[in-house]
């Protein structure tokens, strides 16, 4: 299968679980959201292009079901992309927990953001106060769900193929 | 783990991409169609799957809500015992306030329940996590239902359609943020423009009522019509301040007589083209 199929099923695959199983389990009104963690995910594995790529479709997608406007989280995903991968490259070291922190700061930095693009173009003003506390239950609940979806997106956007071997010269 | 590869380029990919982005936001606020009946088409196809989804998680669900909102349960058991309470000591005055309501019903002519009405029953809150104040029905314009249509029920307004699908709408609360109405001061007969609040019950007139009009707490207020996009007469509320000692601008607080917590089936008023000044 290529690249752009399993990214198609990918996303379409996302969206579908989004709009049926993962809106129906809130908590304190907030839900998972799979389509951001996509986004977020493509720019980690599949470097600032394919992911800021990737990021947009998924951000056209969450447009097209909500009452958001079109283009909206199509806006804010490529950027939020494109600094994932840009920081996963400057990382030196990593382990399951600092990635799990790193998901978590960027799925609320996401909703951060589509909060205050969304005051620019039409969304209603939100309480700081609460945003805060919905952007983190958001980001603890999607950071919960994120393994598996990790598993996909890794499989769509590198297909499977092994991790690069980096070289890195030995100072003495 | 990725790597920069030679022929990667974001910056000019990300700079297309945005302003894509930016181009389809401005169209869709220019009012291109196309646009929204792209939006209108995709929630369409996935309707089934979504009314599948609801069907086969709703033990599920159930046991969901039990667990995490057990903290709502409990302060809503506590609030109608208080409410039960406040019930039975009314009931003491029952005569006196049933003149009032009488002589209250009689002011306001309510005949608001003489419209056709659609009901529709509440699904929940739509997809997203900036849907406060927004639950979504099942009836859409199969069943002759459009944008900008009244939602009540027996105590009152509670919204209007903000975007009707199919066989699904998103009913706009009365008191998100974005929220207008047209609304008249019963004694008074001032008329004025209430607006949400983002608080829970509450709508705020901000417009519309002199500076020197005379309004009392308690005072009933209800929709204008007119040029307003609400049918005349629907019950809004009660006035719950006055700001009757305001110098310059006027601001009323209007407690909603519906309740928009707890609600489970609605009636979506059918009136004759929808569009007015508050749509």
């Amino acid at each position: 299968m290529s690249s752009k199929l399993r990214v198609m099923a990918l996303l379409l695959t996302a969206l579908v679980a989004q709009v049926s199983i993962l809106t129906e389990f809130r908590i304190q009104g907030s839900s998972v959201e799979l389509m951001l963690v996509v986004a977020i995910l493509a720019g980690f594995h599949g470097g600032p292009e394919r992911g800021a790529l990737v990021a947009f479709f998924a951000g056209l997608l969450q447009d097209s079901i909500m009452s958001a406007p079109l283009g909206l989280h199509a806006l804010v995903f490529p950027p939020l992309a494109v600094a994932v991968s840009s920081l996963e490259q400057r990382m030196i070291r990593s382990t399951k927990l600092t990635d799990a922190v790193a998901l978590l700061l960027a799925i609320a930095c996401g909703m951060f953001m589509v909060a205050a693009v969304g005051l620019l173009f039409g969304l209603p003003p939100f309480d700081p106060a609460l945003l805060l506390v919905k952007a983190l239950t958001v980001a603890a609940l999607t950071t919960a769900v994120a393994p598996p979806v990790n598993r996909a997106v890794r499989w769509a956007v590198l297909g499977g193929l092994p991790p690069e071997i980096r070289l890195r010269s030995a100072t003495s | 783990m990725a790597a920069q590869r030679p022929a990667d380029r974001p910056r000019p990919t990300l700079l297309i991409l945005l302003a894509a982005a930016l181009t389809l936001l401005t169209l869709q606020f220019r009012g291109l169609q196309p646009l929204d009946a792209f939006q209108h088409g995709v929630r369409d196809i996935l309707e089934p799957v979504r009314t599948l989804s609801d069907r086969l998680t709703d033990p599920v669900q159930t046991a969901w809500n039990g667990i995490f909102g057990y903290e709502n349960l409990r302060m809503e058991n506590e609030r109608l015992e208080v409410e039960l309470a406040r019930m039975r000591g009314n009931a003491l005055t029952s005569e006196a306030d049933t003149e009032l309501l009488n002589r209250l019903l009689s002011e306001v002519d309510i005949d608001y329940s003489d419209f056709e009405a659609v009901v529709v029953r509440i699904l929940g809150s739509p997809p997203g996590n900036f849907t406060d104040h927004l639950i979504e029905v099942d009836k859409g314009t199969d069943d002759g239902l459009e944008e900008g249509m009244a939602v009540v029920t027996g105590a009152g307004l509670v919204g209007r359609l903000e975007q009707v699908d199919r066989s699904r709408s998103l009913v706009q609360l009365a008191t998100h943020p974005d929220f207008r109405v047209g609304v008249r001061l019963v004694t008074s007969q001032d008329e004025g423009l209430a607006k949400g609040t983002g608080t829970d019950g509450i709508l705020r007139i901000e417009s519309g009522v002199r500076l020197d009009a005379q309004v009392e707490s308690d005072e009933v207020v209800v929709t204008s019509g007119g040029r307003s996009v609400f049918p005349a007469d629907i019950p809004i509320g009660r006035v719950l301040d006055p700001d009757a000692n305001a110098d310059y601008r006027r601001s009323i607080i209007v407690e909603l007589s519906a309740d928009l917590e707890n609600l489970s089936f609605l009636k979506v008023l059918i009136v004759d083209e929808p569009t007015g000044v508050d749509r």
